[in-house]
């Protein structure tokens, strides 16, 4: 007991100003490039930060004395270096990190939380990096998202090993998060992919597997951490022009317009700062034909950020950001006799004549403060909170809905680090969220949680362990309180210095039921039923094993990483067709009915045969799903194809590039409400090519998706994109 | 060194060639299409189309329904495509498991909501059914092959004859 308070006042207590140094310097490649958005940090502390566009840090209230610094940027060996500074002075250590294209995750901000330097995590985690998202030439994020291994996007809906399925939007087993603040809809708890442009996105962290124990509900899959660019010192301008047309159908008979469908936008960023403050501000928008009958897409955004230095020890941010999608809504692609059919049973570019007209108008907008103060090198702590509204409008043939929900959360966070083997993270969340809706009702959703996570490191191999649990209380509507307890167990093991590791770990994750499952209450246009209400759903629980191992380089130019893994989940929550007592007929409504098993092997082969020029990847991602649901028998998830197939290949050439994206999925075996929609579906195959080129602050972007014009859909009666040519120009100063 | 690499991507490539040339993805499907798995053929319509009509559809039934019950819950497909009825004739097609069905039948729609029970009567109307060739007073049995379709399985909709659930089973809702 005397010896935990006296370590509590020992992270505490301030440190002597005179005792402290100041730490600047650049990170920089072996080519001399300034590095944007690398990590630096004191090893063992709560001192660290980030580069900026001209790969610049500054870390004040460093120890005086020597301390070992680290440095880590996506695509470099990380580094280390003994620095000596003296109290009250300014040091300069630069870094010049070496480009390694096969490093796995160099610099980790999702799975514990808190920022690791080379460490390997010990559960999988997979990242997208801003030359990717750059190279990809992409609109949203999802669609770079949706080339990392075992993600795969069902109609928007994410999944991360067969997390989720699809269900239309209702809910989402993946939590979304800006800048470490979570971004689930407060009303059916799905995710807007467009919510932050796209060319404010530096970097994508994803968490594989249940990631409740320090994130709470919906985390029962995975999360995805999207982290925005930071304001740079300087004055800054940066202008984004897109411009590209869709392909026909490939056949005559499926054939809907006269003309091509063109997409196209521009946004652009202003941004000023100095070592104190900063700002920027975006717009932008964007217009889209649309590949199919009925498809045309409005899209307005405009974000700002702002930091402020408030002292050496403390940082203050505020962001936010608002965009209007106004689109056509397809509905599902016609069968025989709801469109022109002209003697086909489906028409899959077409849609149902009767639905015509039908489009909707979704608003959203968030605002989010943080500030993090660094009390001193063993101790921080940070605090945020956030406002996220969600604001739609669907008008349809016969009727019309309208949905507006907020999602008020706060979270109280501090980090400590007693001595430079032990970490300790502990934090309290709170979330309101409500929604006004005349198809989901007025209600609301309280949420309060406590947590802690200790990690502790192990020898001097490098071997950690990290142990951790959540508790969280949820309430609808001022009811009575529920309790979900989330603890996580995992650890790693280096394997000799060359890079390999070994991990494990075990966790349960939860997802409450979002306020549209349980209230929702229409009519469902394509199957003609009822969808009624379940205010009794209970949350959906899943505990999640992986053992999973990276090798070191071999053969000088390949590296791979494998993990299994294997969800047992109960309570699972899906559509039902039931019997209405009270009523007459037949309805849809949504139930904890089933268990699962989720159980598959996830891995990739990296390999960089020219090094520094050709980078390829392939990676594959086996699911072995099972269903078990009283009253039927045991059957393959629904939606979730067994076989996953990833390969691109990056070859770069001086200020030009090309590359190559290939994704296949196999037929998933079985849908929901199979019998009640056209059940039509085949395996994904799609190929996507780009190039690149740059001089001085222009570049220049060509991407063609889906290339070879593959007809498929990934849910029924929705056809997924066709091949799609895009030019991108960005001018950057 | 470098011949090893090469070889793993042109083997990539070729993985992805052949996985992408193998399926062609989604095709043309004419209503009676050659890979069809059910029933096709022509309906021919006649009469005047009440202003009421939601659609028109083709179920088919195992065995003829003894019951309203039957009539609602052993209906393929459950919820059925609709066939053009503005024209004089029209092709239709049923994606039907292989097996004899005792009634193949053509349902006019009213507007409205249907809700799987037998409450739907009172929306529904048989306009027409598939005769026995060799006796048209009474359905006609059509089976499905394995693998195949039953094609050229023409009958009329009469929409001056509608007529109840109950001319055929027993139903208590109307």
């Amino acid at each position: 007991m005397y010896r935990a308070l006296a370590v509590v006042l020992l992270v505490l207590a301030p440190v002597d100003v005179g005792a402290q140094g100041i730490l600047r310097g650049t990170v920089r490649s072996t080519q001399g490039a300034p590095i944007h958005g690398a990590m630096v940090g004191v090893a063992g502390s709560a001192l660290y930060t980030q580069t900026d566009i001209s790969g610049r840090y500054r870390l004040a209230a460093v120890p005086a004395g020597e301390v070992r610094v680290r440095a880590a940027a996506i695509g470099y060996s990380p580094q280390a270096t003994v620095v000596s500074l003296t109290g009250g002075d300014s040091t300069t250590a630069d870094f010049t990190l070496e480009a390694s294209p096969l490093e796995l995750t160099p610099l980790d901000v999702v799975s514990t939380k808190l920022p690791r330097f080379g460490d390997h995590p010990v559960t999988s985690v997979a990242q997208v990096s801003e030359q990717e998202i750059d190279r990809r030439a992409v609109n949203t994020i999802d669609e770079a998202v949706d080339k990392v291994p075992a993600v795969q996007f069902l109609n928007g809906q994410i999944n991360i090993r067969g997390s989720t399925g699809y269900v239309q939007g209702l809910n989402s087993r993946v939590l979304l998060l800006v800048d470490g603040v979570p971004m689930n809809q407060g009303d059916r708890g799905g995710i807007n992919w467009d919510l932050v442009p796209v060319d404010q996105i530096e970097r994508v962290d994803i968490l594989k597997g249940a990631g409740s124990s320090l994130y709470g509900s919906s985390a029962l899959g995975g999360v995805v951490n999207l982290t925005t660019r930071d304001v740079p010192s300087g004055v800054h301008e940066r202008v984004r022009f897109t411009g590209g047309i869709y392909a026909n159908p490939p056949h005559p008979v499926w054939e809907f317009r006269d003309q091509s469908g063109f997409q196209g936008g521009g946004d652009g960023t202003w941004s000023y700062g100095n070592e104190t403050v900063g700002a920027s501000i975006s717009g932008g928008a964007r217009h889209s034909d649309g590949y199919r009958e009925e498809d045309t897409q409005q899209h307005w955004q405009v974000a700002a950020k702002t930091r402020w230095q408030a002292s050496p020890r403390t940082r203050l941010d505020l962001s936010g950001a608002w965009a209007d999608d106004k689109y056509d809504v397809p509905l599902s692609w016609c069968t025989q006799g709801q469109c022109l059919d002209l003697g086909q049973s489906y028409q899959p570019f077409k849609t149902d004549t009767g639905g015509r007209a039908s489009w909707t108008d979704s608003r959203k907008a968030y605002i989010a403060a943080h500030a993090r103060t660094v009390v001193s090198d063993r101790f921080a702590w940070q605090a945020r909170g956030s406002w996220y509204r969600t604001d739609f409008f669907d008008q349809r043939r016969d009727t019309s809905e309208f949905g507006i929900s907020n999602r008020f959360g706060g979270e109280l966070r501090a980090e400590a680090h007693p001595d430079s083997s032990r970490t300790v993270l502990v934090g309290t969340e709170a979330t309101f969220s409500d929604v006004t809706s005349d198809v989901f009702g007025n209600h609301s959703q309280t949420e309060f949680s406590a947590y802690g996570q200790s990690e502790q490191s192990i020898g001097r191999g490098g071997a950690r362990i990290n142990a951790g649990a959540r508790i969280d209380f949820l309430a609808v509507d001022g009811g009575s309180l529920s309790a979900v307890v989330s603890p996580r167990l995992g650890g790693s093991v280096p394997l000799g210095r060359a890079g390999g590791a070994l991990r494990a770990s075990v966790g349960r994750g939860f997802r409450a039921p979002s306020l549209a499952e349980r209230y929702v209450s229409l009519v469902a246009a394509e199957f003609g039923l009822r969808v009624v209400p379940n205010p009794n759903l209970q949350p959906e629980t899943a505990w999640s094993f992986e053992v999973g191992g990276t090798t070191a380089p071999f053969l000088h130019f390949m590296r791979a990483d494998a993990a299994f893994f294997w969800t047992e989940a109960r309570q699972l929550i899906e559509p039902q067709l039931i019997t209405v007592s009270t009523g007459s007929g037949a309805a849809i409504q949504l139930q904890n009915v089933s268990e699962a098993r989720i159980a598959g092997v996830d891995a990739t082969l990296l390999a960089a045969p020219v090094s520094d020029r050709l980078k390829t990847s392939l990676s594959y991602t086996y699911l072995a799903t099972e269903r078990r649901a009283p009253g039927s028998s045991n059957a393959p998830l629904a939606y979730r194809p067994a076989h996953q197939l990833k390969l691109a290949a990056d070859y770069a050439l001086g200020a030009a590039g090309v590359g190559a994206d290939f994704r296949f999925a196999s037929r998933p075996e079985r849908i929901e409400l199979e019998g009640y929609v056209d059940p039509r579906r085949v395996p994904m195959k799609v190929l996507d090519l780009r190039a690149q080129w740059a001089h001085g602050p222009l570049e220049l972007r060509l991407l063609v998706a889906n290339a070879l014009n593959y007809i498929y859909n990934l849910v029924p009666q929705t056809l997924a994109p066709v091949r799609t040519t895009t030019i991108t120009a960005v001018w950057s100063h | 060194m470098l011949q090893t690499p090469f070889r793993l991507a042109g083997l990539a490539v070729i993985v992805a060639g052949v996985v992408t040339a193998c399926n062609q993805g989604l095709q043309p499907e004419p209503i009676c299409a050659p890979d069809l798995v059910g029933v096709c053929g022509t309906i021919h319509f006649r009469g005047t189309i009440p202003d009421s009509t939601d659609n028109v559809f083709v179920a088919a039934y195992a065995t003829f329904p003894q019951t309203c019950n039957d009539l609602i819950a052993n209906r393929q497909p459950v919820i059925p495509g609709s066939v053009p009825y503005t024209d004089s004739a029209a092709a239709y097609s049923v994606v039907l498991p292989p097996r004899a069905y005792e009634w193949l039948v053509a349902v006019w729609k009213k507007v409205g909501t249907l809700t799987l029970t037998p409450a739907d009567t009172a929306l529904l109307r048989v306009a027409g059914y598939y005769r026995n060739p060799a006796d048209t007073t009474q359905a006609g049995v059509v089976t499905v092959p394995r693998g195949g379709a039953a094609g050229s399985i023409d009958f009329v909709a009469d929409f001056d004859h509608l007529r109840l659930a109950t001319d055929f089973v027993a139903c208590t809702a109307r």
